[in-house]
């Protein structure tokens, strides 16, 4: 991320906002082709690319905020997903149950994101390394068979929440992958912003100081507890907007979504675009993300091998840290 | 009465089960203090080399069980001089990254070879005091200790229970009366120390690995005997079995043999008396709680029994 909007970066945000009016006009172009003169392009829809990169920015908001724990103050979390579960759930039963709007659901998430985060970062504070990895490893599991099974809480098994409605704005439903489409980058624009505004402030460079050696910033006078559980607090917070978004995207929810590998995925990411690097982050979950999609679809021909495709990212995690442990984008920050 | 004896037998052989799969994270911690996420895997695939051994050819069940653990002691040590040895001394994070690729790595070819089908041994393939039945028109039991209320008690268990002790001290004996133990009992105090006084630190690092894999493989079996073999069982077995090592404090074997006892009495009294959904949970509470109060576990640490 540059500190301005140098003119490569206005040209950058451009193309992707207007990414969406580029694939309607193949589209079209293809629809004119067949009309006129019976070619059949084989192309994927615009609304179908257009979902998968919804998801795929989904994934990159998550990246993002993991990079917050794992890259800032360097240490492991294996739970990510934890977060990500907690914020698709406030939503889903804020919304079916109570019939809350989307737009108080939303931040009442984050909160409740936060709020998750410091529940888990309190008593782990002290943890590094290992220890640090397996309780957040623990917790996450924990939530996944809480939700699993209290189905008092949840209304259904295996964690059902259907029919989430939703969200409207000046009486437009957003229910098209378009608008899942601009939705995910309004998110995604906004915790970038965050993110780097925290990571050039003092807080950020309290982040790195603890990183590099825990001793020697709590002896410059950095209060270690306090910086530490503002990260966790922040990353969860993220994570739990990413389970909001993805209410949006698929209108139900299933416990299944949630499962430990979905935080390696994310782990992935952030490690292939180095850790402790908002941009890595970026460019880890838009490959990684869409590579997952993409696989999805490609090997959809054999469920066996198309349930297989996270072998891939089991290699490129062990590949990585192997030959390029700072990951493929360079310059740590 | 019967619950409970019955929830006491299951326990014992479920510890015996995690106890066998422990050591082999236990042993590795205490030398290389990494956290080997793909033991579970090496588990999982110690059951399937087996299936398929029995399936595939005519080989008697215990050639195929010999000869499987013979595989995952390669696999391990593979696996160690692959993806592990390269990065010795890189930070103990990227360490860990790579363990949890090696577990994705195998867990999906697993999936890729096999599906994620719950598979069982035949019932030809196995020897005739696995097949406990009870004859239901006559109340015969066959291969089975009756107990009150017509439960019966397999011989499986039995044996389980009883391989699994033979087998933790014939380890304990290992460590502590051979050489190649004590190498391992001086790696595990200093790698450092124990390459200047002439151990190959990196032969005995492969030893331990050899010998956990080998263990996990039995214990592949011995799930397979009594459950079902499928690719995620090494992800769900490997956890508890975790747990049990961080309980026992990891690096101590006698520790996680006793981590694995209680682990498995735990889940068994847990889910039935408590609530059978969260089976699987109760590991996981006792594994946070255990890191997060008394880290060293409940058998402290004494680098003296470290190995």
């Amino acid at each position: 991320m540059q500190n301005k909007l140098t003119p490569k970066n206005i040209i950058l945000l451009l193309i992707v906002c207007f990414i969406p009016l580029l694939l309607f006009g193949i589209d079209l172009l293809a629809r004119l082709l067949f009309d006129n003169f019976g070619i059949d392009l084989p192309i994927p829809g615009a609304s179908s690319i257009l979902r998968i990169l919804a998801l795929t920015g989904l994934y990159v908001l998550l990246a993002v905020g993991l990079n917050i724990v794992c890259g800032y103050t360097g240490l492991l979390d294996l739970g990510y997903v934890g977060f990500y579960l907690v914020g698709g759930y406030t939503v889903g039963l804020l919304m079916t149950r109570f019939g809350f709007s989307y737009w108080i659901a939303l931040p009442l998430a984050v909160l409740n994101g936060a709020f998750w985060g410091l529940l888990r970062g309190v008593p782990t504070l002290r943890l590094t390394g290992d220890y640090f990895a397996i309780v957040t490893f623990g917790f996450a599991e924990l939530l996944y068979q809480i939700v699993k099974n209290e189905e008092w809480l949840i209304g259904n098994v295996n964690g059902m929440v259907n029919d989430i409605p939703r969200a409207s704005i000046f009486g437009i439903e957003l229910d098209q992958n378009l608008y899942h489409y601009y939705h995910i980058l309004i998110l995604i624009a906004l915790v970038v912003f965050v993110s780097y505004r925290l990571q050039h402030s003092r807080v950020g460079r309290a982040w790195v100081a603890i990183r590099e050696d825990e001793q020697a910033a709590e002896s410059m006078g950095i209060n270690i507890s306090r910086y530490k559980s503002l990260a966790f607090a922040v990353s969860a917070a993220i994570g739990a907007l990413g389970g909001a978004f993805f209410t949006q995207l698929q209108s139900n929810l299933a416990v299944e979504v949630f499962e430990f590998w979905e935080s390696i995925l994310i782990l992935c990411m952030v490690v292939l675009g180095g850790m402790g690097n908002i941009r890595g982050a970026i460019i880890g979950g838009i490959i990684i993300g869409s590579l997952g999609e993409v696989l999805r679809i490609v090997l959809g021909f054999n469920p066996q091998l198309a349930d297989a495709r996270f072998l891939i990212f089991g290699i490129i995690l062990i590949l990585l840290m192997r030959y390029r442990p700072d990951g493929l984008v360079f310059r740590k920050t | 009465m019967s619950v409970f004896l019955l929830q006491l037998i299951n326990g014992l052989v479920q510890g015996g089960i995690y106890a066998l799969i422990a050591v082999g994270y236990t042993m590795v911690y205490g030398i290389i203090q990494l956290i080997n996420f793909a033991h579970g895997e090496i588990f999982m695939l110690g059951a399937y080399f087996a299936l398929i051994l029995v399936t595939a050819t005519p080989l008697p069940f215990w050639a195929a069980v010999l000869l499987s653990m013979v595989f995952c002691a390669v696999l391990g040590m593979l696996i160690d001089y692959i993806a592990y040895r390269p990065l010795r001394n890189a930070p103990r994070l990227s360490a860990l990254i790579t363990a949890i690729g090696v577990s994705l790595t195998l867990l999906n070819l697993a999936r890729m070879l096999w599906s994620s089908r719950q598979r069982t041994f035949p019932d030809d393939s196995k020897p005739a005091i696995f097949q406990s039945k009870i004859d239901l028109e006559t109340g015969e039991v066959f291969n089975a200790i009756p107990l009150p209320d017509g439960a019966i008690l397999p011989y499986t268990d039995i044996f389980i229970i009883l391989l699994a002790v033979v087998l933790m001290f014939a380890l304990n004996r290992l460590v502590h009366l051979t050489k190649i133990g004590k190498a391992m009992r001086a790696c595990a105090q200093s790698p450092v120390a124990a390459n200047l006084m002439g151990i190959k630190t990196n032969q005995v690092i492969s030893v331990t690995f050899a010998i956990g894999s080998a263990l996990g493989a039995v214990a592949g079996v011995m799930v397979g005997l009594r459950e079902a073999i499928m690719p995620t069982m090494g992800y769900h077995k490997g956890i508890a079995a975790f747990a049990a090592a961080v309980l026992g404090g990891i690096g101590n074997i006698t520790g996680a043999m006793l981590g694995g006892i209680i682990i498995g009495l735990a889940e068994a009294f847990g889910g039935g008396y408590i609530s059978g959904g969260y089976k699987l949970a109760f590991a996981y509470v006792i594994m946070i709680v255990v890191i997060l109060i008394r880290p060293s576990g409940l058998f402290g640490k004494s680098t003296a029994q470290r190995a």
